[in-house]
């Protein structure tokens, strides 16, 4: 491997420097049916699960063949992407806000059958379908998510692996259109969540239970105390003096244990203070969230199992738990309900009954004054 | 055939089932990369997609992660855009000892065609991993994995040849976001691709060099569907909206009535719901009763209508939004980090989006941001500001009149803080003047 | 005050500080109290330009110091 150069010099960074140019503009990747039919589009109709015609006014129609992507996606399986795109759609292709791939077939209802032959025949070694078609109407869409153990410091969790075996299970809700209404399914590694999952309607999210370890001998050589101090968002670090078991006193930190709520924020400053447990760490699901304003105003999930412990490389307890709860409420739901309406109109106390969920104080809500007003302030509740 | 250093008995496990397997496809990338038929100078080292299978795969048997943060890589003079990774077993896995992340700000509606996507790949296959993310939680192209002196390389060639630039991360403003949109979709109240670019375009200095005290975000969503989920997830929220009536083709009411087209586009077929009941399936989940159907014809009484979409859902091919349209503009969404997750507040209930969106500059963001910067703490999103200065802040800020419309409902206690201005003849008053009349 | 003054001031508060190397844009603001916000931005940011300090990013926050000091500086290097 020998370097080569761009034309870069790092001795004079900003020779010739291009810097804020922002994203290419859209346009340029519009198929022609977009560019012309933009803003007239009159209808659409799912023809069947991951296949939509969408009609403008102009009469033309686009046929929409959606496939499921991972997330992780490598650039050989971008090319056949690219591929499939130049055989049937000209060479367009997009991506949805979930990390699905639309291939976008112009007029021909039968080249997007053939299409669909065609992606459906691709599969993996193992078996698996490289361009699952699916996750339209009343199904369970693709599953967004973080990096995990792949990519993350302050994981508690895989994402990739925890989605994989989700999905799995829940594969014929992604190609059917079975449900209620649609189910959204959304993943972080940890607390963080930089994957927003806190308004899905099935949320897996990985968490921590232990404060982090202190790397006493080392903290004040490899991080800057004042800085892992400071990172803390409930204070619960302090500078504290450390005596090694041969007399010498070092800089090091305190941690307020109870104070901590496992964000991790101290070891994204500061190597020295690691917090990922092998029996700590594992899985929180929340439920009933959404982001849609339909009939009701957007909703945040609910924590409903407080931990399940990391069951690699399928994560079973987890997911034998989350089909329960669809399976539950796609029999007991109303048509167009989502999961936490549906939760809402029966009583939570109800939902934990039905989807068989223990409840324990964890689910209890403490933490600062939004607490309060999830307690229950009537005397009127069901008995189950 | 290609070899594989490590053994990872753990994640081969994820090779079967029916969804897409991450495994397989990173087995895939290594193959490529080991067979080369295209001869490639590999910049970053050729076996780290094997190296990358044995860190997950000592993850899967440890339950932890073997990542460390880096901050101090970036391209230079840019505050966002690189994430630093380090692997904590280097010398067990040399390949991806240092293994940063480079985000790229997606094409708005993430359309690609192919020949930009094969740039891309083929800048990615060259000097960096050959693994993506398409796309990250905030819609950038993802790149994952390269070395430090990489960085810069990329930046050059994606800035001089693909005349593409890096998205946001950091305290930063971070890459907007939007949903299809009218490109593809009837709902839409706005063009969001358009607005998205040209705000991308004109905040590029707070996109790349950090200007606050956290992050902030822009996302647009074209109707209260909310596919991109601005509501749930960003500083200012834009979702579509009208003001006038639903527009009623009576004939494919009836057509819906009479089971010719099927309900909600479709979208219930894989499952027998019995024949399509206009009036409980639509009449009667109208959460404001706003409607009526005698049979023949379907009314709106649009005054009472909130716009939530669930009719239009439902009866796409017969109704459709009205024709004034514009947005809602929500503020102060965030993740529960960390004092509570934040759904969005409505603090401008209606606004036209028009190029080239003078008002929402000059009325809206621009005021909202020179507030934040002087008055946020360190990592304090706007929600949490709003939270703690009150809703009347924004609006002083904004200049936008408060109305009904704003709130769930009124305060239920009555400590309003007046200000001396709101008081006839101000807080100054004679105590002389009162003592005439009240003994001490 | 000239810009090379301000710049002076930044710089030499920075090199005071003694057991932390990084620092949030608001720590900036007040080492010119008089400026807008907006221009201590502007101006901290064209310092970076200049090389004479540099970004920190968690990630999710950026911090700003001199450049090529703190603990992690030579840790991070190839």
């Amino acid at each position: 491997m020998a370097f080569i150069s761009s034309g870069y010099d790092p001795a004079k960074p900003m020779k010739d420097r291009i810097t804020d140019i922002g994203p290419r503009y859209y346009e340029e990747f519009y198929p022609p049916i977009i560019k012309k039919n933009k803003g007239k589009w009159l209808y659409h109709e799912i023809l069947e699960p991951g296949i939509i015609e969408r009609v403008a006014e102009s009469g033309d129609k686009l046929y929409v063949i959606r496939v499921g992507g991972c997330r992780l996606m490598s650039i050989s399986h971008i090319r056949e992407i690219m591929e499939i795109a130049d055989k049937y759609c000209d060479g367009y292709v997009r991506w949805t806000t979930r990390n699905n791939v639309e291939f976008m077939v112009p007029d021909s209802k039968d080249k997007a059958m053939a299409l669909k032959d065609d992606l459906l025949s691709r599969k993996q070694p193992g078996g698996c379908y490289k361009f699952p078609i699916g996750g339209t109407g009343a199904s369970i869409s693709n599953i967004v998510h973080t990096q995990g153990w792949i990519h993350c410091h302050t994981p508690a969790t895989d994402a990739s692996g925890t989605v994989k075996a989700t999905l799995d299970v829940l594969f014929d809700q992604w190609e059917n259109m079975k449900l209620p209404a649609k189910l959204r399914v959304s993943m972080a590694c940890c607390l963080n969540m930089c994957g927003a999952v806190h308004c899905s309607d099935i949320a897996i999210l990985g968490y921590h239970r232990k404060p982090p370890m202190i790397d006493a001998e080392y903290i004040d050589k490899m991080c800057e105390i004042p800085l892992a101090v400071a990172a803390c968002p409930t204070g619960a670090i302090k500078p504290a003096k450390y005596e090694l078991p041969d007399g010498t006193k070092v800089n090091s930190v305190s941690v307020n244990e109870p104070r901590c709520m496992f964000c991790g924020n101290c070891y994204t400053m500061c190597p020295s203070m690691p917090l990922a447990d092998t029996e700590g760490d594992g899985i929180v699901l929340m439920a009933g969230g959404k982001i849609s304003n339909r009939i009701d105003a957007p909703k945040f999930s609910k924590v409903v199992v407080a931990f399940i412990p990391n069951e690699q490389p399928r994560w079973p307890t987890m997911t034998t738990t989350i089909k329960r709860m669809v399976d539950t409420y796609s029999a007991d739901a109303n048509k167009y309900e989502r999961l936490g309406q549906w939760a809402e109109r029966i009583g939570w106390e109800k939902f934990f009954e039905k989807c068989e969920l223990e409840f324990t104080h964890h689910l209890i809500d403490d933490f600062r004054d939004p607490a309060y007003y999830t307690w229950r302030q009537t005397s009127n509740f069901k008995f189950t | 055939m290609v070899e594989f250093k490590h053994k990872t008995p753990m994640i081969d496990e994820l090779e079967t089932g029916p969804w897409t397997s991450f495994v397989t496809d990173i087995k895939r990338e290594h193959e490529s990369r080991m067979e080369n038929p295209k001869g490639i100078d590999f910049q970053t080292p050729q076996k780290c997609c094997d190296d990358l299978l044995g860190v997950l795969e000592l993850s899967y048997k440890h339950g932890r992660t073997h990542w460390k943060h880096g901050g101090i890589v970036g391209v230079f003079g840019y505050g966002g855009g690189v994430i630093g990774r380090y692997c904590d077993q280097p010398e067990m896995f040399p390949a991806v000892a240092h293994f940063h992340t480079l985000r790229i700000n997606q094409p708005m509606g993430h359309f690609y065609d192919t020949k930009f996507l094969e740039s891309l790949m083929e800048l990615w296959e060259r000097r960096g991993s050959g693994l993506t993310n398409m796309h990250g939680s905030t819609g950038d192209i993802i790149f994952i994995g390269c070395t430090t002196v990489q960085l810069e390389e990329i930046f050059y060639e994606m800035t001089h040849n693909l005349n593409q630039d890096l998205g946001g991360s950091g305290s930063n403003l971070r890459t907007p976001s939007d949903c299809m949109g009218e490109s593809m979709c009837e709902f839409a109240c706005y063009d969001t691709q358009e607005i998205c670019y040209q705000l991308t375009m004109e905040y590029q200095d707070e996109l790349h060099r950090p200007a606050f005290p956290y992050k902030f975000k822009f996302k647009f969503d074209g109707c209260p569907n909310c596919c991109v989920a601005s509501i749930a997830r960003s500083d200012i929220s834009f979702i579509g909206t009208w003001r006038d009536d639903i527009r009623i083709d009576q004939e494919a009411v009836k057509a819906y009535v009479g089971g010719e087209i099927k309900p909600n586009a479709g979208a219930h077929a894989s499952r027998d719901w019995g024949a399509f009941d206009i009036q409980k399936e639509v009449i009667g989940l109208c959460p404001t009763q706003c409607m009526s159907w005698d049979g023949n014809k379907l009314e709106i009484n649009t005054p009472e209508c909130t716009r939530c979409m669930h009719c239009i859902n439902v009866m796409p091919r017969a109704l459709r939004h009205g024709l004034d349209t514009g947005a809602s503009l929500l503020f102060g969404a965030k993740a529960p980090i960390l004092d509570g997750a934040q759904m969005a507040t409505l603090g401008v209930p209606f606004i036209k989006i028009e190029s080239p969106y003078d008002e929402i500059k000059e009325k809206v963001i621009e005021p909202i941001w020179d507030w934040w910067m002087e008055e946020g703490k360190n990592r304090e999103r706007l929600g949490e500001l709003i939270k703690r200065q009150g809703m009347q802040k924004l609006l002083e800020v904004t200049g936008f009149k408060a109305i009904p419309q704003m709130i769930q409902e009124p305060r239920s206690n009555p400590y309003v803080f007046w200000r001396e201005d709101e008081v006839p003849g101000g807080f100054k008053r004679d105590i002389n003047e009162f003592r005439k009349y009240h003994q001490r | 005050m000239g810009e090379e003054e301000d710049k002076q001031t930044i710089l030499e508060t920075l090199q005071k500080k003694k057991g932390k190397s990084k620092f949030y844009l608001k720590d900036f603001y007040k080492m010119l109290p008089d400026m807008k916000a907006r221009a201590v931005k502007n101006l901290v940011n064209k310092m970076v330009g200049e090389g004479t300090l540099e970004y920190w990013s968690s990630g999710s926050t950026t911090l700003i110091g001199l450049k090529g000091v703190g603990k992690q500086a030579h840790t991070e290097e190839d």
